[in-house]
């Protein structure tokens, strides 16, 4: 018996050593980088904190089988089509949904959660905007995503992470981070004085195209709302698929004339790459921003709406 | 007692070492590419190896049952289906922890359950008797050179562009809303697998009972047997697993859609939208890649590892058809094509892999490709063809 209580006591010591250790580490990590800011985190770090029972990691690809056949150690998978989307009214997820989605997940009240993906972390931007609309703090960007961790040759494992339900309580939803096709109405039509960034390529944005390649054309109108300013999604990231640090990033957006002087919108063609852009600029630069999730596919189909295509191009006209 | 191995011929290493060399320039090539490509030309040669080796050709171990009794054959493939299922099974657990409705493993040949499937297997079945083989057999007798095989191809791509136009019809009104089942959501893991054993110990038992041993000829040379189908069967099964575990399911019949889609597109015979198979995936679909393809890959490498293994065992001979030949391997194709299209798949990815996933597609598929290759059989019989 003695023995046993010796054991657990020494086992629950090396658990508060742990947890000092690693609250030092962060705390010194935090201290000497940049952009290691509260919402991104490098994958060095995620490397070293695998097994810390704090950290939560969730992956969102939308590749079939992306996950499954290699994540990272730990990870859960939430799938951007039906976990985070209403599947029935376009719509975000709902709060109830949401909830559940993250007891199952086994998500604790302080935990540290970690986002990546496929696709540049363009869904798992969707789902960090998803999480700050419920008011969930302490939720992270791994830089670079899956694929930096990737090229890496960091591990990944096939094996699903099994969890028990989570303690999680998620907030009303906060729709100030959230676009609704009247506030972009109102700036296309000169009534609110708000930056709209456009974040699709050059090709739509002018209306030379009604979609990229290899995606349906789910709008009959090419073109950009008006005021909207084209600053391409993929301009605030490096080569290894990394945000900008911050001064880069200040004055990419400076000289078109965004400097967080005024509230912002984004949008792109359903609402996921802007998450990306506003990810950058709410949680890097600290902006006011909002993400519209419509978007062009419900903009550009939407009736009686100026919209301006400076190609000319007319659905349909063969 | 020691025995001298005897070693082959030089000659017959030639085929090994052509092939060897075009892996290579291939790994050159694909150096920029996604490590998965490598890996799915490896799989083929495998497969084309197995399938070779051990003659896993569906149409030629049916034809051996219902002509000479012989069930050795047809046993070594359920011997391939048992070793999946259990190897499927442990992916599956790997995948998804508790097999819960609407989840299903990525990429699984799970299909609808519909008429459209019955048609499908049933053409298939047929064509595969009426053709001489089924479509992974024709590849890896043309690695053994039976130049038939190639007709035989494009009669399978002929097959799918005339499927491609009676898709959307299908689709509306038989497919779309045919019920998609997975056993292991009915009954869990532990349950789907008793169930699988269970009808396939139920089937060897059945073809044991008429089963008639055979006399069969051993060469002196070991590299001339031919390995039992037992041992094909469980090889197929493991890389059946390996390949599921690491790519996505075995399937011979991708990368022929894709070329006839190219091709029907060429003559502006495809039709804008196939309905439910254009699913849109994300945001951006994932960039095609215009010539290197996993599948692509994979049916290259079962022509190239069969080519490999006949040269080295004497089964390598350029056999030029006659013009009866030409046209019952060109139309037995045009059924095979139409057949695997609008069943999403063929002998390997509807009947191998979709047993192996415990679809019932996949036993559907079984069972009315029997009945197909039983009319076709009987046909040729009578008519001797």
């Amino acid at each position: 018996m003695k023995l046993w209580k010796n054991i657990l006591k020494r086992s629950r010591k090396e658990y508060t050593m742990n947890k000092i250790i690693y609250i030092f580490a962060s705390l010194l990590w935090s201290s000497f980088s940049f952009a290691n800011s509260d919402f991104l985190v490098e994958s060095d770090w995620v490397e070293k904190n695998l097994n810390n029972p704090n950290v939560r990691l969730i992956e969102v690809s939308v590749s079939a089988g992306d996950y499954e056949r290699g994540h990272i150690q730990g990870a859960v998978n939430f799938k951007w089509h039906t976990d985070l989307v209403d599947t029935v009214s376009r719509d975000i997820v709902s709060k109830e949904n949401f909830q559940n989605l993250l007891t199952k997940s086994g998500i604790n009240q302080g935990d540290t959660i970690i986002l990546y993906g496929d696709k540049n972390n363009w869904f798992a931007a969707w789902a960090s905007w998803i999480f700050d609309i419920y008011g969930v703090d302490n939720v992270k960007l791994l830089n670079g995503g899956k694929t930096k961790w990737q090229n890496e040759n960091k591990p990944l494992t096939p094996l699903a992470t099994a969890v028990s339900a989570g303690n999680i309580i998620i907030q009303d939803p906060n729709l100030s981070l959230r676009a609704k096709l009247a506030d972009v109405v109102k700036v296309a039509n000169n009534e609110s004085d708000i930056a709209l960034v456009d974040i699709r390529s050059p090709a739509e944005y002018e209306g030379k195209i009604f979609a990229p390649e290899g995606v349906q054309e789910l709008a009959v109108r090419a073109g950009h709302i008006p005021g909207a300013i084209n600053v391409p999604w993929g301009k605030a990231v490096n080569e290894d698929g990394t945000i900008k640090s911050v001064s880069e990033l200040k004055e990419l957006y400076a000289s078109v004339g965004i400097d967080g002087s005024k509230p912002i919108i984004t949008y792109c063609r359903i609402g996921e790459r802007s998450s990306h852009t506003w990810f950058v600029l709410k949680k890097i630069l600290g902006y006011d921003v909002r993400n519209y999730d419509g978007s062009w596919t419900e903009y550009g189909n939407s009736v009686g709406n100026p919209i301006i295509n400076l190609t000319g191009t007319v659905w349909g006209n063969t | 007692m020691h025995h001298k191995i005897k070693i082959p011929p030089l000659k017959n290493f030639l085929g090994i070492i052509v092939v060897i060399s075009i892996s290579l320039w291939i790994k050159v090539e694909l150096t920029n590419e996604s490590g998965l490509f490598y890996l799915s030309l490896w799989i083929g040669l495998m497969l084309g190896v197995v399938l070779q080796r051990s003659r896993f050709c569906f149409y030629c171990l049916s034809r051996d049952f219902v002509e000479k009794k012989d069930a050795s054959g047809l046993l070594g493939i359920l011997l391939s289906l048992v070793i999946g299922t259990i190897g499927y099974h442990f992916v599956f657990g790997a995948f998804l922890i508790e097999p819960v409705k609407p989840y299903l493993p990525p990429n699984a040949h799970i299909s609808p359950v519909s008429l459209v499937l019955i048609l499908g297997s049933l053409c298939f079945g047929f064509g595969m008797s009426i053709a001489g083989s089924c479509i992974s057999a024709q590849l890896y007798r043309l690695g053994e050179g039976l130049l038939s095989a190639v007709l035989s191809l494009v009669g399978v791509l002929i097959g799918f562009i005339i499927a491609y136009q009676c898709w959307n019809f299908f689709y509306i009104n038989f497919i779309s809303n045919a019920p998609i089942i997975w056993f292991p959501h009915y009954m869990g893991y532990g349950g789907s697998i008793f169930l699988q054993l269970s009808l396939l110990v139920l089937i060897f038992i059945f073809l044991f009972f008429f089963h008639r041993p055979q006399n069969k000829l051993i060469s002196q040379y070991w590299w001339e047997n031919r390995w039992p189908t037992y041992i094909g069967g469980i090889l197929v099964g493991l890389i059946g697993m390996i390949a599921f575990l690491r790519i996505t399911p075995l399937g011979v019949t991708a990368e022929l859609g894709r070329v006839s889609k190219l091709i029907a597109g060429y003559f502006e015979m495809m039709p804008s939208r196939l309905n439910g198979l254009d699913t849109l995936q994300g945001c951006i679909s994932a960039v095609t890649n215009l010539f290197w393809s996993n599948n692509g890959l994979l049916i290259s490498g079962v022509v190239m590892g069969s080519f490999a293994t006949a040269v080295f065992s004497n089964d390598f001979a350029i056999k030029i058809p006659n013009k009866n030949e030409l046209a019952r391997t060109f139309i037995g194709g045009l059924f095979m094509g139409f057949g695997a299209m609008i069943a999403l798949g063929c002998t390997i990815g509807n009947l191998l892999s979709g047993i192996m996933t415990a679809s019932l597609s996949g036993w559907v598929f079984l069972v009315f490709c029997f009945i197909g290759f039983y009319a076709g059989w009987a046909t040729r019989i009578k008519f001797d063809i």
